[in-house]
């Protein structure tokens, strides 16, 4: 009977073994898939961190710019891939693709790559994004859309990146239009702007943004325009028709650049700390509150006699108090003047020189927006030498916010 | 040796559970992470990383995200409750989902987005733009920490962890014209009534209905009605104040009343329509 017992027992238990190894074999199977699918979700996070962790870099670098440590070590070779030989004001690259995209083709130790998207004319590392050309609901004003790509994973971040770096705030407080005019009895056009949260752009609109305009917007409102390369990126844009202006600054939400505006901007306030002045003295120059401070000096006003001692490029000038670069000098710059719409061009350039009237403050010609031959311009007797082909017209917008 | 086996045996039966468990998770931190790291808001938020011990037994809302869907057309809700484990009730980590941006119910009441079960002593806390929800899996301490980088934070000025920067949800259908919803044509004119109204102000300087201005395709601009101190209505669209039949531009009211308040070519006269908006003709 013992050895009965004895006999089930060990068949049992041979039972057991033979189930545990059956068990084993596919439990192992199991586990190993179990495994690599655990493996697969860490992998995943791990991917995701690394990208928000580039993201996080790239937002450095997009404030930063010029200032970057990746611009002090790529600027030579990414200046000699954008073919950019002369001088500009390097403060453009902050809230620029230049940076990111140099970055990402010169550093060969980054982990990540930009996806490319098709733009109207080629392939970009980008794609500028404005509520006129996404249907992304929430969109927050505009700028650049870049999707990066994790190298070891293939997984997938789009980041936005806002090119708000180049806008002002127009302080809060009374303002005065135009020149002042001589004698007592002399009535200013005064306003204020207490109700209104205005933002200026601080430089004329460059050929690298009209670029973008070229290759993301609407291609009805850019028929003519050609994009332009190497020097001429940070130059101001210079081949747009009015309409095409007030378009360009549509396209951004923004609008263009209004004269009186300009005018708040630009003429120097008699007391900072007073915004309710009894009266708005204004000053021919925007450095100064003294009419006889004139100064002709190339850092201040780009006139014509600079032509021949440094080469001309955007924001060449100081800026005026409330930050706006070029408010005199160097290219002619278009408005709209809803006061008197004929005077609408800023006529202080490279044009004339230092001791023509036209370098003053409030004081414009008239352009018809049609074209850019002599007679499309108003310049009210005061005109340039001849033999101009063709003038240069940049331009400005503006936005109210909440 | 009957003993060794058994014992064996039932450390290999320990294990599948477990082995389970972790998968189980680790898929759902990534299921949830994929999602919340796009949410713009969270709302209702009131824990300050206390362990939830009551009510015990019956599922409690805890917070809500607002995400935007895939390829970003519109937002949707997620409604996060917890049930509290009390006796043989176990604890549930729950996640509802709402196909659109709007308030939760306080109860659950559909199909589950997530479940996460089996857990007790759930803390969770918002620090730095960080969610952390930290809880017991069976014997497991687990820690979820998702990064929050879209959503505004502070008390007084609001502010995202990255300023200018956000991440987007975009496929092909976030670029096609006809998904497009913002308002507005680049040819709108208040003079052919064709502007849209985005922000209407009363003479009590109320605003009337919802300000919609942020979805203006091309940027909006202000008027002159009722010279209320924030200003006055706002059109979606190009700006042509000044400019015949065109509102006036805004002239500001700490100088100049009436007529005035707006400005108009010279060869034009701001006058009140019968919107009670300044109007130059």
């Amino acid at each position: 009977m013992k050895e009965f017992k004895s006999s089930i027992a060990s068949k049992v238990i041979l039972f057991i073994c033979a189930v545990f190894m059956v068990g084993g074999f596919f439990f192992y199977k199991f586990d190993y898939q179990t495994l690599q699918k655990t493996d697969q979700f860490i992998q995943d996070k791990e991917a995701l961190l690394r990208l928000l962790q580039n993201s996080s870099e790239i937002h450095r670098m997009w404030n930063e710019g010029e200032e970057s440590r990746e611009w002090e070590l790529e600027k030579v070779e990414c200046l000699k891939h954008f073919a950019i030989k002369s001088p500009f004001d390097e403060t453009l690259l902050r809230c620029n693709p230049m940076v990111l995209t140099c970055h990402e083709l010169l550093n060969k130790k980054i982990n990540y790559r930009f996806v490319k998207y098709s733009t109207n004319n080629n392939y970009a590392a980008f794609r500028y994004l404005t509520k006129s050309n996404t249907a992304l609901v929430g969109l927050k004003g505009t700028g650049f859309l870049f999707t990066l790509e994790d190298l070891k994973s293939q997984k997938k971040l789009d980041v936005f990146l806002e090119d708000q770096c180049h806008e002002v705030f127009l302080q809060k407080r009374i303002y005065a239009y135009g020149e002042e005019l001589p004698g007592k009895d002399s009535e200013d056009y005064r306003f204020d702007n207490f109700s209104q949260n205005i933002y200026l752009d601080t430089h004329l609109v460059t050929n690298d943004e009209i670029n973008n305009w070229i290759d993301f917007g609407d291609r009805d409102f850019t028929k003519g325009l050609t994009k332009k390369s190497g020097n001429e990126l940070f130059l101001p844009a210079t081949d747009l028709m009015l309409w095409q202006m007030e378009s360009y600054c549509s396209f951004k939400g923004k609008q263009l650049m209004l004269a009186h505006i300009f005018d708040a901007a630009s003429f120097f306030p008699m007391d900072l700390n007073d915004i309710t002045p009894a009266k708005n003295n204004r000053f021919p120059y925007y450095w100064t509150k003294k009419k006889s401070e004139f100064k002709a000096d190339c850092n201040l006003i780009y006139a014509k006699e600079c032509l021949g001692q440094k080469e001309y490029s955007l924001n060449t000038s100081a800026p005026s108090w409330a930050g706006l670069k070029d408010s005199m000098g160097g290219v002619l710059e278009a408005f709209r003047n809803p006061i008197d719409p004929e005077s609408n061009l800023k006529a202080s350039s490279f044009y004339f020189s230092f001791n023509s009237p036209w370098h003053k403050l409030g004081f414009r010609a008239g352009w018809d927006g049609t074209g850019f031959e002599l007679r499309h311009f108003d310049f009210k007797g005061i005109n340039p030498d001849l033999g101009i082909d063709r003038f240069k017209v940049g331009f400005r917008c503006m936005k109210e916010a909440k | 040796m009957r003993k060794i086996l058994l014992l064996l045996l039932l450390f290999l039966c320990s294990c599948i559970p477990h082995q389970f468990s972790n998968q189980n998770l680790t898929r759902q931190e990534m299921k949830i992470y994929n999602e919340w790291i796009y949410s713009i808001r969270i709302k209702n938020f009131s824990q300050l990383g206390e362990v939830i011990s009551r009510p015990p037994g019956v599922f409690q809302f805890l917070f809500s995200l607002t995400i935007p869907i895939e390829g970003g057309l519109h937002y949707k809700t997620h409604c996060i409750y917890y049930q509290v484990p009390y006796k043989k009730i176990i604890g549930i980590l729950k996640i509802d989902e709402l196909k659109s941006a709007m308030e939760c119910p306080v109860n659950s009441d559909s199909d589950s987005w997530l479940e996460v079960q089996n857990i007790k002593d759930l803390r969770i806390s918002l620090e730095s733009f960080k969610l952390h929800l930290i809880f017991k899996n069976n014997t497991h301490q687990v820690d979820w920490s998702f990064l929050l980088p879209n959503i505004s934070m502070g008390e007084f000025h609001e502010k995202n962890l990255y300023p200018g920067m956000s991440l987007l949800r975009t496929t092909e259908e976030s670029f096609k014209n006809i998904n497009n919803k913002y308002l507005g044509r680049i040819s709108d004119r208040n003079s052919t009534n064709s502007a849209i109204v985005c922000m209407k102000v009363d003479k009590g300087c109320h605003v009337v209905g919802e300000d919609r201005c942020d979805d203006c395709r091309y940027g909006w601009y202000q008027v002159v009605d009722f010279q209320c101190p924030k200003g006055g209505s706002h059109f979606c669209g190009q700006n042509h104040c000044g400019e015949k039949l065109e509102p006036a531009c805004p002239r500001g009211a700490k100088i100049i009343t009436d007529e005035s308040l707006g400005i108009c070519q010279n060869d034009l006269t701001p006058v009140w329509n019968a919107a009670h908006i300044l109007i130059c003709q």
